[in-house]
């Protein structure tokens, strides 16, 4: 068989990326444009703006990314790109370019599903056989999908308020550690007791895959409030501790209690949070004890990124699931 | 040279095929469907109509704004796309620019304007000089209010003939203020066309010769932006108070 090229492009929020990825696994290049640092100042994405640096930095992020890969647009065989869930101005640059491209050079245009992507990314790191479980976690998503083939897939919980990552964010500008939240609350927790303090894990009904995490938030700023009303000082390393040990005890439960509820021999991570050190490590050991494999992606691959979506875009391409030249942008696109 | 302009900057999809700065193929849609759903398919029928091949184009001219936000950049990044694809250059015009080219050769001076909501128009004045074949700008684009912008073009004297997305529902207010120093031109040629950004290309195409880099051109900073500076402001005249 011929090899594929796929060029992946990926403007849902605030990274503007592009890939080409050979055969769905072989990254050939990878060009990722943060705007982190032009968000912090805000304390989070600012949509119009995050719209406004996709637009900036759309058309040399695709150009370097085919450069590095020393490839022309005539030795693409498909542009895949997010179309959804995201933000709409955001999603829109990229759509709206990788159309153009596709267009003009007459290759299948391929819309992927953001959260679809992120799940992908885990087949740039290893060869994975269905079915699969699923836990994607990240600042808009907490999800449990079950993948039992190629776009075949099934979400079994969702977060009915916060997103983990979300939460995550939320305490650490709480606490003052800034913004994205993930990284700064692992970092933050490092040497500090996980037990300090209990905060309360909701599990929901008894059979319930579902997420809950505003309760948990509310814990940790509840306790920081009466800690400032009597005058007392808290230790930033506890908090941050006990609270990353709650996200990680909640998930691990939920994706243990899935797991039981079905024949699934592999898990993958997927999303932001899926970098979690402590998350990776609880998983591994529940996990092991079950003969169950854990896959999950390198940190880059983590974070919002084209190689995932190229990678996604491969197997809709190998099932001519080519998408029409109308394709728009959809914010609240769901998984299936 | 055949060339393709894009204009996205309003509710209409405005796209022209021409040559050499004449016009071969127009396309207008002013329906509910978005940019995002209409550009391509329009620009698919509009080659096919044409009998040309995309590969044929040697230029491509895009409106980079002022007007809404999202139309900006989707008209830019599809133009951005074709262009990395084809290797051919891209020019960038305004759309207030485009729309002076609706007054071509009149006496009047010509006003755009664009609803830019927030009660304001995206605006701006042009003049054509006999001895020249393009509009001259006056002032430059700018967000104003329309009863002060009104205001201001009465003490210029005039005569203004007017153009653009906000001119058919501004009709009585203009006529009011500016009485019969001011004429309103009729929706099928005030709202933003192919033909005029055809036009406004080909000139800026043979001025400069060459193609250049495209940015959006928003007049407006964002509104977090705005609330951030006014926050640093405060915080500024906050320390000069201590001092
Ligand atoms: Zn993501």
């Amino acid at each position: 068989m011929n090899d594929i090229y796929i060029l992946g492009i990926e403007t849902s929020c605030d990274e503007t990326s592009a890939a080409v990825v050979r055969n769905g696994r072989e990254i050939l290049s990878h060009i990722i444009s943060s705007q982190v640092r032009t968000h912090q100042k805000y304390g989070g994405v600012v949509p119009e703006i995050a719209s406004r640096e996709h637009s900036l930095h759309f058309e040399p992020v695709v150009q370097t990314a085919l450069k590095e890969a020393k490839l022309g647009f005539d030795e693409l065989d498909g542009i895949a790109v997010t179309y959804g869930p995201g933000l709409v101005g955001s999603l829109l640059v990229g759509v709206a370019g990788a159309k153009a491209m596709a267009y003009a050079a007459r290759v299948p245009l391929l819309g992927i599903n953001h959260l679809e992507g992120h799940v992908y990314a885990n087949f740039l790191e290893a060869k994975l056989k269905f079915p699969l479980l699923a836990l994607l976690v990240s600042g808009g998503h907490t999800n449990l999908i079950l993948f039992q083939g190629h776009g075949d897939f099934k979400v079994l919980g969702r977060t009915r308020d916060d997103a983990a990552g979300e939460a995550l964010d939320k305490v650490a500008r709480a606490l003052g550690l800034g913004y994205p939240g993930g990284p700064q609350i692992q970092q933050a927790a490092a040497g500090g007791n996980p037990r300090a303090f209990e905060f309360p894990r909701a599990m929901l009904e008894p059979q319930s895959l579902d997420f809950s995490f505003s309760g948990m938030k509310s814990a940790v700023l509840n306790t920081l409030n009466s800690a400032r009303m009597k005058g007392v000082t808290l230790e930033i390393s506890e908090l941050a501790a006990s609270f990353q040990q709650a996200v990680v005890d909640v998930l691990v439960r939920k994706t243990l209690m899935a797991l039981a509820q079905m024949p699934v021999k592999t898990v993958v991570l997927a999303g932001g949070v899926a970098a979690n050190a402590l998350l990776r490590q609880t998983l591994k050991e529940e996990l092991d004890k079950r003969e169950v494999r854990l896959v999950y992606p390198k940190p880059l691959l983590c974070t919002d990124n084209g190689a995932m979506i190229a990678a996604a875009g491969y197997y809709r391409y190998l099932r001519q699931d080519f998408a029409p030249w109308t394709l728009n942008a959809v914010p609240g696109l769901s998984l299936a | 040279m055949k060339y393709l302009t894009l204009d996205t900057t309003t509710k209409v999809t405005a796209l022209a095929l021409a040559e050499d700065g004449h016009l071969v193929a127009e396309g207008f849609l002013h329906t509910s469907k978005t940019h995002s759903e209409r550009l391509i398919p329009m620009l698919d029928q509009l080659v096919h109509a044409a009998a040309w091949e995309l590969t044929d184009l040697e230029l491509i001219g895009v409106v980079r704004g002022p007007g809404s936000f999202t139309g900006i950049r989707i008209g830019i990044a599809t133009a951005q796309g074709l262009a990395q694809v084809l290797e051919i250059p891209l020019i960038g015009i305004l759309s207030l620019e485009a729309l002076a080219w609706a007054g071509y050769g009149r006496a009047a001076e010509v006003i755009p304007i664009l609803d830019a909501r927030k009660n304001e128009w995206y605006t701006a004045r042009y003049r054509w000089r006999a001895d020249k074949a393009q509009p001259e700008c006056l002032t430059e684009p700018r967000a104003a209010n329309p009863m002060a912008w009104l205001n201001e073009l009465k003490g210029l004297g005039g005569p203004f003939l007017f153009a653009g997305d906000a001119a058919g529902k501004a009709q009585s207010l203009i006529q009011e203020i500016l009485g019969v120093k001011a004429s309103v031109l009729p929706e099928y040629e005030s709202l933003p066309r192919g033909a005029y950004a055809a036009q406004a290309v080909w000139h800026k195409w043979q001025e400069q010769g060459k193609g250049e880099k495209i940015e959006p051109f928003y007049i407006r900073l964002s509104e977090a932006e705005v609330n951030l500076r006014k926050k640093e402001r405060l915080g500024g005249d906050r320390k000069d108070d201590q001092v």
